[in-house]
């Protein structure tokens, strides 16, 4: 064990930037497909300023949900959230008079009651994190159609619209910097606080932990209080951007921030982040969505997108752990294994019973007009 | 035993009851500075059941503990690692995806202040790391960046034990079955470890299922049947024959002996 001092292979040093390679290439690739299809109107000026502002309301809550799914926790409920602190803020400027800022810190410290909330459910009364934030978001959603039934809250002073949408003369648009400072703050919380050490450790091994004294609980809580304050900060610009709350907004931020985030090679599985990966991961959506719109493909598409983008690097990051990789290469030959044929026969079953029910639907009469 | 050091801690008459069973019954245990006290026995002898009173896991129903000469009373583990016994289980007890010296700190982190605000000192943590695995341990790892996951059993076993040795002035360290889940290899290198914690003075206790490792490390044997101490021989003046003879009762001449 002495002196056992040779330098790290190749593939170990690739290892730490594989978080980054995943999202780059489909960068890449998507640059690429664009730059053959649709150069003109994907490559300009006004249109990289609509991706960015696009990701940079995505930036906070991937950097807090970078955090909680590092401590194998998820959160469900951010869409929810930022909904209702968008409203909690429209209220507050619109009906009640209160200035802006006031409006806006109370809406994040809004958010970051409802992560409280929602690490006390996780931790204190031991719900699992997937239901319970999947049950808090069905309460925080229902928060929001009682707050406003179905209004539509609009015209926010000047100073929100900007927080949403402005644009600083010569530099980046003003979201954007709120959101590359907010992930800044999470490199620092992740590498260089007790905090993100600690959340390091909880995802890694929650025994090991607590056995090393680390408060276990209080960093779970922290982590989703710290979601909440970002969810709400996310409502704060999606109301500015919009220039518009309801209370149905935001209906797919939850799943469009966790696929960033594991994109960006922070492992669902806990104990491993990184926030580039989620910068990456932001970018890399932000990039697709645009350019579906930008192929004139149907708005619905992107739902579809996400969902295969999340099964494609997950997929691809497990594959990437797993130490035996030999015998894979050969797609025929594992046909021949007895449970794949199974597998086989009851998509075949399923396929035919299909076939079957649309078949007997052609060939019956058509009912009666009513 | 003929030793000229005084135990740096010692066991008396401890008896241990968790309802109507009982897991020990008048157990005495010495561990000497700079020596290695293997425990052997079968399962259910109460080796355990004696290691987590020695660590302050648990609390003895009977009997009397000394360290230096001076009563110890241990209310939890925690009270055992501030007063110098400290153990390292055979899970090993690290944050796979953390490097070395992440691990080493997990929980009490060195951290620098700026303006007042303390925050991790990542680079000190590395340095220390570095010093206590080479100085203490003789180990010097690849890379001090790498997650632990990626290291050798042996190379997992010395962050292990160099968190032990550098959280406390530790006085005993109490490892249980460090080379159950180790090749031939590994096993080498963690009896060097073991060894190089007894030269620098700190006594060390094993719970082993491998005799043919007990007899490589250790000074002192003892051990356990159903609940008692059956005897304790020095390791040099004795055969895996006689300890394995008194571990399933054919001979119980060692008992006199102690």
């Amino acid at each position: 064990m002495t002196s056992q001092s040779q330098s790290l292979t190749l593939r170990e040093r690739a290892e730490s930037y594989m978080s980054l390679i995943g999202p780059l290439a489909m960068i890449f690739a998507i640059i690429a497909v664009m730059a053959v299809v649709e150069p003109a109107r994907y490559f300009r000026l006004s249109n990289f300023d609509i991706i960015l502002k696009e990701a940079a309301l995505y930036m906070p809550m991937a950097m807090a949900m970078t955090l909680v799914i590092v401590t194998r926790g998820i959160d469900l409920s951010i869409g929810s959230v930022a909904a209702l602190t968008s409203i909690v803020m429209a209220y507050m400027v619109k009906s009640w008079g209160y200035p802006w800022w006031l409006a806006v810190s109370a809406a994040i410290s809004f958010g970051a009651l409802c992560g409280f909330i929602n690490g006390m459910v996780i931790t204190r009364l031991k719900v699992p994190d997937l239901i319970g934030t999947l049950a808090m978001d069905l309460v925080y959603r229902g928060l929001c159609l009682i707050a406003v039934k179905g209004i539509v809250l609009s015209r926010f002073p000047e100073e929100i619209v900007a927080i949403g949408r402005g644009d600083i003369p010569g530099f980046l648009p003003l979201p954007v910097v709120i959101g590359l400072v907010t992930l800044v703050a999470g490199y620092f919380i992740y590498t260089r606080t007790y905090l993100g050490r600690y959340a390091q450790a909880v995802g890694s091994n929650p025994e090991a932990a607590e056995l090393a004294g680390v408060p276990v609980d209080s960093t779970r809580v922290r982590v989703y209080v710290l979601m909440g304050a970002m969810a709400g900060l996310a409502g704060v610009m999606l109301a500015g951007k919009l220039n518009a709350v309801q209370a149905t907004s935001a209906p797919f931020f939850n799943l469009h921030v966790i696929a960033a985030v594991v994109v960006g090679g922070t492992s669902l599985f806990g104990g491993r982040g990184s926030m580039l990966g989620s910068l990456c991961g932001v970018l890399l959506l932000a990039m697709m969505i645009n350019a579906l719109v930008t192929l004139r493909i149907e708005f619905f598409w992107q739902s579809v997108a996400s969902g295969v983008v999340i099964i494609m690097s997950v997929a691809f990051y497990t594959w990437l752990q797993r130490k035996d990789r030999d015998g894979e290469s050969n797609w025929l030959g594992a046909l021949g294994k007895p449970e794949n044929i199974r597998m086989l026969r009851l998509f075949g079953v399923i396929v035919a019973v299909l076939i079957a029910i649309f078949g007997l639907g052609a060939v019956l009469p058509e009912p009666a007009a009513t | 035993m003929t030793e000229t050091d005084a135990p740096v801690v010692s066991m008396r008459g401890i008896t241990k009851r968790f309802g109507g069973v009982t897991a020990l019954e008048d157990v005495d245990l010495d561990v000497y500075p700079g020596k290695v006290l293997a425990i052997v026995g079968d399962n259910g002898a109460g080796k355990s059941t004696l290691i987590k009173i020695l660590t302050g896991v648990y609390q003895p129903t009977a009997g009397e503990m000394m360290m230096d000469g001076k009563a110890l009373v241990m209310a939890s583990h925690a009270d055992s690692i501030a007063k110098g016994i400290d153990a390292v289980y055979q899970t090993l007890a690290l944050a796979d995806h953390l490097t070395p010296a992440a691990n080493m700190f997990l929980g009490s982190e060195l951290t620098k202040s700026f303006l007042g605000y303390r925050y991790l000192d990542n680079a000190r943590m590395k340095a220390e790391a570095e010093r206590v695995l080479k100085e203490r341990l003789g180990v010097v790892l690849r890379s001090m960046d790498v997650p632990t996951d990626s290291l050798s059993g042996g190379q997992r076993q010395a962050v292990a034990i160099a968190r032990a040795v550098y959280s406390t002035d530790l006085k005993v360290l109490v490892m249980d079955e460090p080379t159950a889940a180790l090749g031939p290899q590994e096993t080498a290198r963690t009896l060097k470890l073991i060894e190089a914690v007894r030269d620098q003075g700190l006594g060390v206790v094993v719970i082993s299922h491998s005799l043919d490792d007990v007899f490589r490390m250790s000074d002192h044997v003892q051990v356990m049947r159903r609940g008692r101490r059956v005897g304790v021989v020095k390791t040099s003046e004795s055969t895996t024959q006689e300890v394995l003879g008194m571990i399933v009762g054919a001979s119980d001449q060692g008992g006199a002996a102690a």
